[in-house]
């Protein structure tokens, strides 16, 4: 048993919790005293937890812990930033069922003061990877401009968070965020069937996100493809959504998964069948490519916390096969000095997910293995696994908020991504 | 003008171009480097080093 603290999902307060197992799975127990007690699945696998994320210092249940409520980075938060999301506009051209943001379709902020929030977050990091958010951020015409802004402040990578609808019609738009300086595009990709993008999205969808990537590739914009992932909908299209990501490189980077989780308020609360959790994920990726993607290829973030995030870092080889690169058995790359995680954090998947200059075609394979052959494979089709695990108001813990490097800039401040779309799941 | 031939520190013998193998983290490459035909001592120039070698150790580099 482990003691953390987390919140009530009903009225958010702040409440003790613990970690406990059950007949090999894992859930974070609470009890509200007003809205009584809760139970929410928070990993289920054939790999133990404790073996993925090691031996952790309990951080969650230290005295006087004030977040999530009193959020924006304070002296207790553990982490820096390495990626910053701004929110650019409240409008979208989707109505999806499950979706972080707001669709209040409001007037959008204007480009001034959008250039202020931006000068304000590179003041507060000093540089980061920001990520340009909604809404649905190509609604905005000037989208250009804040991009080619962002870089001349000294944001070192700016990502475009989209469904790719703009992108796939408007090939002189794609143009232009590339003439200011866009390095990526997360691209919303739910599966590779129009059945899951009727469920999620409401519409067909696969046609416009094959456009998209296409539209990117004409540019030279790295793509990563970002799935949803909601159980019983698309967690059985993993293995085919690596596949067609890998068929794609150097146009495709990687695929960002994100396992569902619950914000704004839901007709009743999540069952464990409607949790989808890391453990699962991990047996999923292994298993769904038939072993390709080797488990030990899959290493727990060391920069969020292990629950929060894995990565595996690949070649994707002709015919369908992979090298992979990262090895969590193996060890860690000799250290000139200890490394702000949050930076390097940044750097890593900031060079992986932009796409490099060089053309693509790459010297034989035998050559894998040569300095300059392997320079060329992995620049060219190098490849990323990447997962994202945000927490709601049933698994929420501290412990793992604290540890949090994605943060959100509102108001002036920097908020943990799950503390700031934090929400009561209640009636 | 020609360069200098680079001699072995330990053997006092020409190096000569030879395929070079490496490991690190776990992952191996070959590079071609002057290497000693007697006692097989290596020449690393600065230049492999600081060039494709610390390109490789970059795009190895975990998170």
């Amino acid at each position: 048993m482990r003691r953390t603290t987390s919140v009530c999902p009903i009225c958010l307060r702040r409440v003790p919790a613990v970690r406990v197992r059950r007949q090999g799975q894992y859930y974070l127990e609470k009890t509200c005293p007003e809205h009584g007690g809760f139970s929410t699945l928070l990993w289920q696998g054939s790999q133990p937890l404790e073996d993925w994320t090691g031996p952790l210092p309990e951080t969650g249940s230290e005295e006087g812990l004030r977040c999530p409520e009193d959020c924006g980075l304070c002296k207790r938060h553990l982490r820096n930033t390495c990626c910053t999301l701004l929110e650019v506009t409240d409008r979208c051209n989707l109505n999806c069922r499950f979706c972080f943001a707001d669709n209040a379709q409001t007037q959008d902020p204007p480009l001034e003061q959008v250039k202020g929030w931006i000068d304000g977050i590179v003041r507060q990091t000093g540089g980061t990877l920001l990520q340009l958010s909604g809404g649905e951020p190509t609604l905005r015409d000037d989208l250009p401009q804040l991009v080619a802004y962002a870089k001349g402040a000294g944001c070192p990578y700016v990502q475009l968070n989209t469904n790719g609808l703009r992108l796939a019609e408007c090939p002189d738009f794609v143009h232009a965020l590339a003439q200011a300086g866009l390095d990526i595009v997360f691209l919303q990709f739910d599966g590779m069937t129009e059945e899951v993008y009727h469920i999620l999205r409401g519409r067909d969808m696969l046609a416009a996100k094959q456009a998209a990537i296409q539209a990117c590739a004409r540019e030279k914009i790295g793509v990563t493809l970002v799935p949803t992932l909601v159980p019983g909908v698309n967690t059985g299209q993993i293995g085919d959504i690596l596949r067609f990501a890998m068929s794609r490189t150097p146009d495709v980077r990687g695929v960002h998964f994100q396992p569902v989780s619950y914000f704004g308020r839901v007709p009743e609360l999540p069952g464990d069948a409607q949790r989808y959790t890391m453990g699962q994920l991990l047996d999923d990726i292994v298993g769904q490519t038939g072993g390709l993607i080797p488990r030990e290829s899959l290493v727990p973030s060391s920069c969020d916390h292990p629950l929060c995030g894995l990565h595996g870092d690949y070649i994707a080889l002709p015919r369908g096969r992979v090298y992979p690169l990262s090895n969590r058995n193996k060890p860690p790359a000799p250290c000139c000095g200890p490394a702000d995680p949050a930076q390097q954090n940044r750097d890593f998947i900031g060079s992986r997910w932009s796409r490099p200059e060089e053309a693509r075609c790459c010297p034989p394979e035998s050559d894998l293995h040569s300095l300059d052959g392997f320079l060329a494979w992995k620049r060219a089709h190098g490849f990323t696994i990447t997962s994202m695990n945000f927490q709601d108001a049933g698994n929420l813990d501290l412990e793992r908020l604290r540890q949090c490097s994605l943060h959100v800039y509102r108001n002036g401040r920097r908020v943990p991504f799950c503390a700031a779309y934090l929400s009561p799941l209640a009636l | 003008m020609s360069e200098q031939p680079l001699i072995c520190s330990l053997c006092q013998c020409p190096l000569e171009i030879k395929r070079v193998d490496f490991e690190y983290v776990g992952h191996t490459f070959f590079a071609d480097a002057p290497r000693c035909p007697r006692c097989g001592q290596v020449y690393l120039s600065e230049e492999l080093v600081k060039g494709r070698v610390a390109e490789v150790e970059m795009e190895l580099e975990d998170k």
